[in-house]
């Protein structure tokens, strides 16, 4: 961590290539980096947006963002015995410093820094995040918790996560994103690359949180190697817009993806998830399973893939989304894709949606449960296999709270 | 105040047909009462409409209890007045444990108007005891009080669930629909001595065994058997009506009734 803040705001639309260099610059980056978030932001300021039908920017003013530039000193607590062990846990503009070899082997090789216009934006401007490194055979007992909010007047945030799990390593990683209500628009850009070895288990908790105001467009992927596991617990609670693409590459022969999510989109929200699974191994699995709920005029997305190539014989996948609505002018959307270029695989998928069932809601009144409350016990144990998961009991509970004010 | 179940002359439709064509029936405390009748003559319509299922739509006649209208009132309304009716086919509620969903009826039961919950609720410790008791007489093995509820359970454990939120409930009249269906030998003998004990236990209880086999009603003896046929009780009698219809099946009344309406 520099010791003075070289924290400076810029709105978005005067920002520069020179100015984003200058930063980086003063912030001692590599001559790479530096390089990388130039090309980054022309190509940036030089594409068209994607064009996403349910994903809608049209009321995002993103010429006014205040964008922070340099070093934002991410807060990064955890028990200094593991460094005896040779992991590392930090901020990532600290290991570009210090770790500046692992860095550069990994950083944009999962997410494609110009993948579109946001993945490039990204790339431009990130600052700090985590980073995170498990060397062979380490198992890290406790999970490691990062929690991301706005610096102060900034109206954006890009922070990068790295997390690398060596061989035959085990971790929990658990990021969440977190701020009061604004009435300014809040852009949320950030972005988590997860590198899971052979043999290797990574649990990755990701929360997003904020407070409204806030427009999320987050990347996120992980690829695997042989017999890598990652079980995947997504909570999409907060802000006002979202957009996740997130990919689990199942590359290696017998890795295992294990994904769950919780989405609950209130209010006028609109919270998109675009997960995607590649088997590319032969032998891996993926399990998906997304619960949703929506209610006043809130909307839904789940936009799911499930890709087997050619060379993924021996799959076994299965892929469940179910949606409850609790108003009538909410609305769910579920994509479910599956391609299969195997001939080898078992592929299952399973959605349900729809208001919450009246057998279920007579079965718990004719036990002297009222109406309001009947519903608040469906909507919160539809919600619990995932919030189960959290391995933190602080975040289990702020989820449970945050769920529970929201129905 | 008038502790009788009565119910007038009630017609109920499901989906515009008529299923219940007039049904007059009076359930007293402490009687095990018995409802018979072939596949589709009204049983569990009858069932279903006493506690209030909205698919059930009640197009003429009254039910009383304790001096309430029991048809203006919410199924959960009716459950605080005493009624319970332990379902044929029980609902799995993903997510919602045994004992939290036991725990949040109970005190849905307890709660008082302009009292604080948390000063009506039941305290940890009793609750416990009385689910543990329960549950151990049952023969329900201890994990299931974090199982969610009825997701996975076979016919028999669902069964026996119902009969362990009854009697964490104690309801002054209970509906049973067709708990015999779907158990095996073991499981009949375990749950009907589950509402046998309850009933020793609080004798005042009234009972309705709705059944369309005479099985059950060798492990929990009915004092009065009532028979349903389309939509109407044709006959009524004593526990040797059962018997009767046990020998020489329903035919014999649906004849008796034909040549009553003939002459």
């Amino acid at each position: 961590m520099p010791a003075s803040n070289t924290l400076t705001l810029t709105i978005l639309a005067d920002l520069t290539d020179a100015q984003i260099a200058e930063a980086a610059r003063a912030a001692g980056e590599p001559e790479w980096m530096i390089e990388r978030r130039e090309v980054a932001w022309r190509f940036f300021s030089e594409s068209l947006p994607p064009i996403w039908k349910r994903t809608d920017l049209s009321k995002f003013q993103s010429e006014n963002i205040a964008v922070p530039l340099g070093p934002q000193g991410t807060l990064v607590q955890w028990d200094a015995k593991l460094a005896e062990q040779g992991v590392i846990y930090t901020t990532l503009a600290a290991a570009l410093r210090d770790h500046e070899a692992l860095v550069k082997q990994y950083i944009g090789t999962a997410i494609d820094p110009l993948g579109h216009k946001f993945n490039a934006l990204h790339a431009a401007l990130w600052q700090d995040g985590i980073f995170l490194y498990v060397p062979k055979n380490v198992a890290v007992e406790l999970p490691l918790q990062a929690i991301f909010t706005l610096a102060d007047g900034s109206h954006s945030t890009f922070p990068h996560n790295l997390i690398i799990a060596e061989r035959g390593a085990s971790v929990t990683f658990v990021e969440e994103f977190a701020s009061l209500d604004s009435e300014q628009q809040i852009l949320a850009s950030p972005a988590t690359e997860i590198f899971v070895g052979d043999n290797a288990k990574v649990r990755f908790v990701s929360a997003q949180t904020w407070g409204k105001g806030v427009y999320h467009i987050g990347a996120q992927r992980a690829r695997l190697g042989r017999d890598g596991a990652i079980e995947w617990i997504g909570l999409n609670l907060g802000g006002q817009v979202q957009h996740i693409e997130a990919e689990a590459t199942l590359e290696g022969n017998g890795s295992r993806v294990d994904w769950v999510a919780a989405t609950f989109a209130d209010g006028t929200q609109s919270l998109l998830t675009a997960p995607m699974v590649r088997h590319i191994g032969t032998n891996a699995e993926s399990h998906l399973n997304f619960k949703t709920v929506v209610d006043d005029s809130g909307y839904s997305t789940f936009d799911g893939m499930v890709k087997i190539d050619h060379s993924g014989q021996g799959t076994n996948s299965r892929l469940e989304e179910h949606a409850i609505h609790l108003s009538s002018a909410s609305r769910s959307d579920s994509i479910p894709g599956l391609q299969i270029d195997a001939n080898d695989v078992k592929a299952g998928h399973a959605s349900t949606s729809g208001q919450i069932e009246e057998e279920q809601l007579f079965y718990m009144l004719s036990r002297g449960i009222k109406r309001e409350e009947a519903i608040h016990m469906i909507v919160t144990g539809f919600f619990e296999p995932v919030l189960d998961r959290i391995p933190l009991e602080d975040l289990r509970e702020r989820a449970a709270v945050l769920v529970e004010a929201k129905i | 105040m008038n502790t009788d179940l009565v119910i007038k002359d009630l017609h109920v439709n499901v989906e515009d047909k008529e299923i219940l064509k007039g049904l007059n029936l009076t359930v007293k405390p402490g009687t095990i009462h018995a409802i018979m009748g072939p596949n589709g003559s009204g049983k569990s319509t009858l069932a279903y409409t006493l506690m209030g299922h909205p698919s059930y739509t009640v197009t003429g006649g009254e039910v009383w209890y304790k001096d309430q209208n029991v048809l203006e009132l919410e199924a959960d309304e009716r459950s605080k007045l005493g009624l319970f009716l332990a379902f044929q086919y029980p609902v799995a509620i993903p997510g919602v444990t045994v004992a939290n969903f036991l725990r949040s009826a109970l005190n849905a039961h307890r709660a008082e108007q302009g009292k604080d919950a948390k000063s009506t609720s039941i305290p940890v410790a009793q609750f416990r005891k009385e689910l543990r008791g329960n549950m151990a007489a049952l023969e329900i093995d201890d994990s299931f009080v974090r199982r969610y509820l009825n997701e996975g359970f076979s016919g028999g454990e669902k069964k026996r669930i119902e009969i362990l939120q009854m009697a964490m409930l104690k309801p002054s009249m209970a509906i049973m629909d067709e708990t015999d269906s779907g158990l095996d030998i073991d499981a009949l003998r375990i749950v009907s001595e589950g509402v046998n004990t309850l009933y020793g236990q609080q004798p005042e209880m009234g009972v309705l065994v709705i059944t369309h086999y005479q099985r059950l009603l060798n492990y929990i003896k009915p004092h009065v058997v009532s028979v349903l046929m389309d939509g109407r009780v044709v006959r009524e009698g004593g526990a040797e009506l059962a018997l009767e219809l046990e020998e020489r099946g329903y035919d014999f009344i649906r004849e008796e009734v034909l040549s009553n309406a003939s002459k």
